[in-house]
């Protein structure tokens, strides 16, 4: 604690976590679960962390396992920069640094609570919107009927593929899946993940919609859910921007007046209609 | 409060007995402009100066400081300037300036690296006897100050009115030989200010700052964010030389040993090309009309909202100075947009 | 885990950006001990053909130079060219504004005919080979190139400014040199040098190159402002920034 300016901690100091899993996905994925070394970690659904790799830099990544898991805290990392290239080295035992939970813009588990719920998810977009979904999924009485859309660019980028085929094989969640482009071995759906919009019709009926993917899908995504008349109210985007700080102060990921590290990542459609540079 | 005063002799006197005693930053000549540089003789302080080039805020947030350091596979310590100082002759406009990002620093997550800093600071501040040629600072409401200052000083020709505002400013000035200020003193002092208060304006903003929001709220798609960044260059220069400008970069370094290292931050800018860049390459503002609206609505419409409406243009100019094509003026896109779209 | 080998090899140049990394000083100790220096002519009578890191000085300015530096890169996993010659072509490429048989001329008079002193139009080395990594200046600037070495010893891609100059000119606090009357290429030139030449009140003459969208009609209508002719900054921007794109040159 400083006595002068009675701030209590520094805001940009990471706190050390091990790796307690390091599980190479595909060509560009993998899977890093780590503990803190304090113990000490609360979120909600749709937070990140700033991770740092010592003397590479720091990156902002969103969680991707839910609260309801207590074995860990878990990242699915695509290899597209410096901190991400060297979180692909990671192994179990190896130190990194952890920020966060940071974010006050969350998934909605409590309003969505006793209402269906719908995942869209383009590629890499499926890692956050795992924490939600297995909330939802460990709490699974509290929330109507489950959809699950996936949209991927070609097979060799599918991730997580246990999980999915799991989630398809479940009778309480409806899970679809397509890619862009298929190859000789791929036996499912072709197309853009809002192909998949007009088959949960019925689920998406007052349904809570929450959607991530790449800045280019937002804008098809949001036109397919207003032929459904899905309120903006009930339509959760996770955004993504450059997030350097992760506390409101270095500037860089404000879209118009919004600091996606602290009023997001995870916005009502509603509270981004007047924000120009959101979409 | 208590206000005194204090001839120009024993204000030498008094600058430099606080040299030998801390460090002390003064307003200083540098080449044919002024700037902050440590000052080490009250000879060489100037409070007649127009405008400093860079703005104060560099003693609280450094253009490039180390924020941490740590050892790979280990963890990191903060880094944690802890040295007094005092800010010799800070204009009331960026006073203001330093009251805003006080603010910005402490609310919601407070910034320790810029607080401690800012903790550590006496300021004295002076009116401005020398008006710049760029300074809008009486449109902007910022040409003079009561607050943000621990003492306050007026020259009023032989000796300056010293305002001592905070205990700070009473411990620094307990060494000045100084008596209590006539009305007389605080006569010119009141003449000096109203002077200033509609004097410092070499570009008159046409509305009540106030109502800059309202009018970026009308003024979104207005064709002037385009013609104007047309010859934008995008260099940053009217950010680097804001004094409420405080977007910074973060980067790490390692040492030689390849295992301990530091992380450190330096100021950027929202018209640089890449700032709004994620790695892999989108680029979430890639237009340079896109950046250059973005800082004039920071100015009037987005800081606003977090500091309870004040403006975060103070109107020192130095922007307009800087900027290479002339386009960075605020007044001149503010006062086009009132002209085009009305202050009904 | 074994030091990366490193060998330094110059083509056409003034072989001043070596000279910048003996003149380290200190660092140099920091630096050899961290890599094992397989060749490098300037400094050590070393040889080899076995190396991880290859750095290039000079530009590409004869055929068999093309070919000697394509076996280079075909030898090493990581190639950084060094300097504006190697990088942009710096003020070699001042030549390929003429005529080639003139340019001859002019420098070997009338031996330009003999075969040793065949000479082609001046290339930066990524117009021959892939290049992973650029230190820019004329000469290098110490603090980024050891910024450099480090960051691929870590493993890191560098980040070299995307930013011009006025960036780093500003930082630290400069008068502009515009105001002192000079032409400075700092607006359109790549950060990375701390404003070396603004910084002793000389105009920055654009040794590091254009930064990546550099705004030409902003320069334009700056030559305009201050009175000046256009040649005013052609004729600056033509020491280092011959026949870059984009160019307000010719």
């Amino acid at each position: 604690m400083c006595e002068c300016c009675s701030v209590e901690k520094d805001i940009y100091l990471p706190q050390t976590a091990t790796v307690q899993e390091a599980r190479i996905l595909n060509a560009t994925e993998i899977f890093v679960r780590f503990g803190m070394d304090d113990g000490n970690f609360d979120y909600v659904p749709g937070q990140f962390v700033e991770v740092s790799i010592a003397g590479i830099g720091e990156a902002p990544l969103t969680i991707a396992s839910s609260p309801t898991f207590t074995g860990g805290i878990d990242m699915v990392v695509r290899r597209i920069g410096n901190v991400t290239n060297a979180i692909h080295k990671l192994r179990p035992g190896d130190k990194i640094g952890i920020r966060g939970p940071l974010g006050n813009g969350m998934y909605p588990v409590a309003e969505a609570r006793g209402r269906n719920v719908v995942f869209i998810c383009g590629g890499i977009g499926l890692v956050p919107q795992r924490s939600f979904i297995n909330y939802v999924l460990d709490n699974r009485d509290d929330y109507g009927d489950v959809a699950i859309l996936l949209g991927t660019k070609d097979p060799s980028q599918r991730f997580l593929t246990e999980e999915l085929e799991a989630w398809a094989r479940r009778k309480d969640v409806i899970f679809i899946e397509t890619v862009d482009k298929g190859d000789a071995s791929w036996k499912g759906k072709v197309g853009v993940v809002t192909t998949l919009i007009s088959e949960i019709k019925d689920t998406l009926a007052g349904a809570v919609v929450s959607v991530c993917g790449p800045p280019i899908m937002y804008k098809f995504v949001l036109m397919s859910l207003a032929e459904y008349n899905i309120p903006a109210d009930d339509i959760y985007l996770n955004l993504e921007r450059k997030m350097k700080c992760g506390v409101g102060k270095c500037g860089h990921c404000q879209i118009n007046n919004v600091y996606v590290c602290v009023d997001g990542p995870v916005f009502k459609y509603s509270d981004l209609a007047t924000l120009p540079e959101a979409i | 409060m208590t206000t005194k005063t204090i001839s120009k002799k024993a204000f030498k006197e008094f600058v430099n007995a606080i040299i030998a005693a801390e460090k002390v930053i003064g307003v200083q000549a540098k080449g044919e402009r002024f700037d902050f540089a440590e000052l080490t003789s009250a000879d060489d302080l100037r409070l007649d100066y127009d405008v400093t080039l860079q703005a104060p805020k560099k003693y609280f947030l450094p253009p490039c400081e180390t924020l941490m350091t740590f050892e790979v596979g280990g963890g990191y310590q903060s880094h944690i300037a802890d040295e007094p100082f005092v800010l010799l002759g800070v204009h009331p406009y960026d006073v203001v300036a330093i009251a805003q990002m006080d603010e910005l620093f402490s609310q919601n997550n407070a910034d320790v690296h810029y607080l401690k800093r800012r903790a550590n600071a006496t300021i004295v501040a002076v009116d401005v006897v020398t008006a710049s040629k760029n300074v809008f600072a009486s449109s902007m409401k910022t040409a003079t100050t009561r607050t943000g200052f621990d003492i306050l000083l007026t020259d009023i020709g032989n000796a300056y009115v010293m305002e001592i505002a905070t205990e700070k400013g009473r411990k620094l000035a307990a060494q000045a030989t100084a008596t209590v200020a006539s009305a007389d003193d605080l006569a010119k002092r009141e003449s000096i200010w109203k002077a200033n208060e509609k004097g410092l304006n070499k570009h008159p903003l046409e509305v009540n700052p106030e109502y800059l929001g309202k009018l970026l709220d009308k003024a979104y798609d207005h064709p002037v964010w385009e013609e104007k960044a047309a010859t934008c260059f995008s260099c940053g220069s009217c950010n680097l030389v804001c004094p409420t400008c405080y977007c910074f970069n973060v980067q790490d370094d390692v040492n030689w040993d390849l295992k301990t290292g530091q992380r450190g931050r330096a100021w950027d800018g929202c018209l640089l090309d890449g700032f709004a860049k994620v790695a892999g390459g989108h680029d979430f503002r890639k237009k340079r009309a896109d950046r250059f609206r973005h800082r004039l609505y920071r100015k009037a419409k987005y800081v606003p909202a977090k500091i309870d409406g004040q403006i975060a243009c103070v109107g020192c100019g130095r922007c307009v100075g800087a900027c290479l094509p002339d386009i960075a003026n605020p007044v001149s896109v503010y006062n086009r947009l009132v002209d085009d779209l009305g202050i009904g | 885990m074994s030091k990366p080998r490193v060998a330094i090899f110059d083509f056409a140049c003034c072989e001043g950006c070596q000279l910048q990394i003996v003149n380290l000083e200190e660092e140099i100790i920091d630096l050899v001990g961290a890599v094992d220096v397989v060749e490098w002519r300037e400094a050590s009578t070393d040889h080899s053909d076995e190396y991880d890191i290859a750095i290039i000085e000079g530009s590409i300015t004869r055929p068999e130079d093309e070919q000697r530096v394509k076996q280079i890169r075909s030898r090493a996993k990581v190639l950084v060219a060094l300097g504006a010659c190697a990088t942009t072509g710096g003020v070699n490429k001042l030549k390929n504004n003429f005529d080639l048989d003139d340019v001859k001329r002019a420098v070997y008079g009338k031996d330009a005919g003999k075969p040793h002193l065949g000479t082609a139009m001046t290339k930066a080395v990524d117009e021959v080979v892939k290049v992973d990594f650029h230190v820019h200046g004329c000469p290098i600037d110490r603090g980024e190139f050891t910024y450099v070495v480090r960051s691929l010893l870590m493993g890191k891609t560098p980040e070299i400014p995307e930013w011009p100059v006025c960036v780093e000119c500003k930082s630290k606090g400069n008068i502009c040199v515009w105001e002192l009357g000079q032409v400075c290429l700092g607006p359109v030139t790549r950060a990375g040098c701390g404003a070396r030449c603004p910084t002793t009140r000389f105009r920055c003459f654009g040794c590091r190159g254009y930064i990546d969208n550099p705004n030409v009609d902003a320069a334009r209508e700056v030559i305009e402002r201050y009175g000046l002719d256009i040649n005013a900054l052609k004729e600056k921007m033509i020491l280092f920034a011959s026949k870059q794109e984009p160019t307000i040159y010719g």
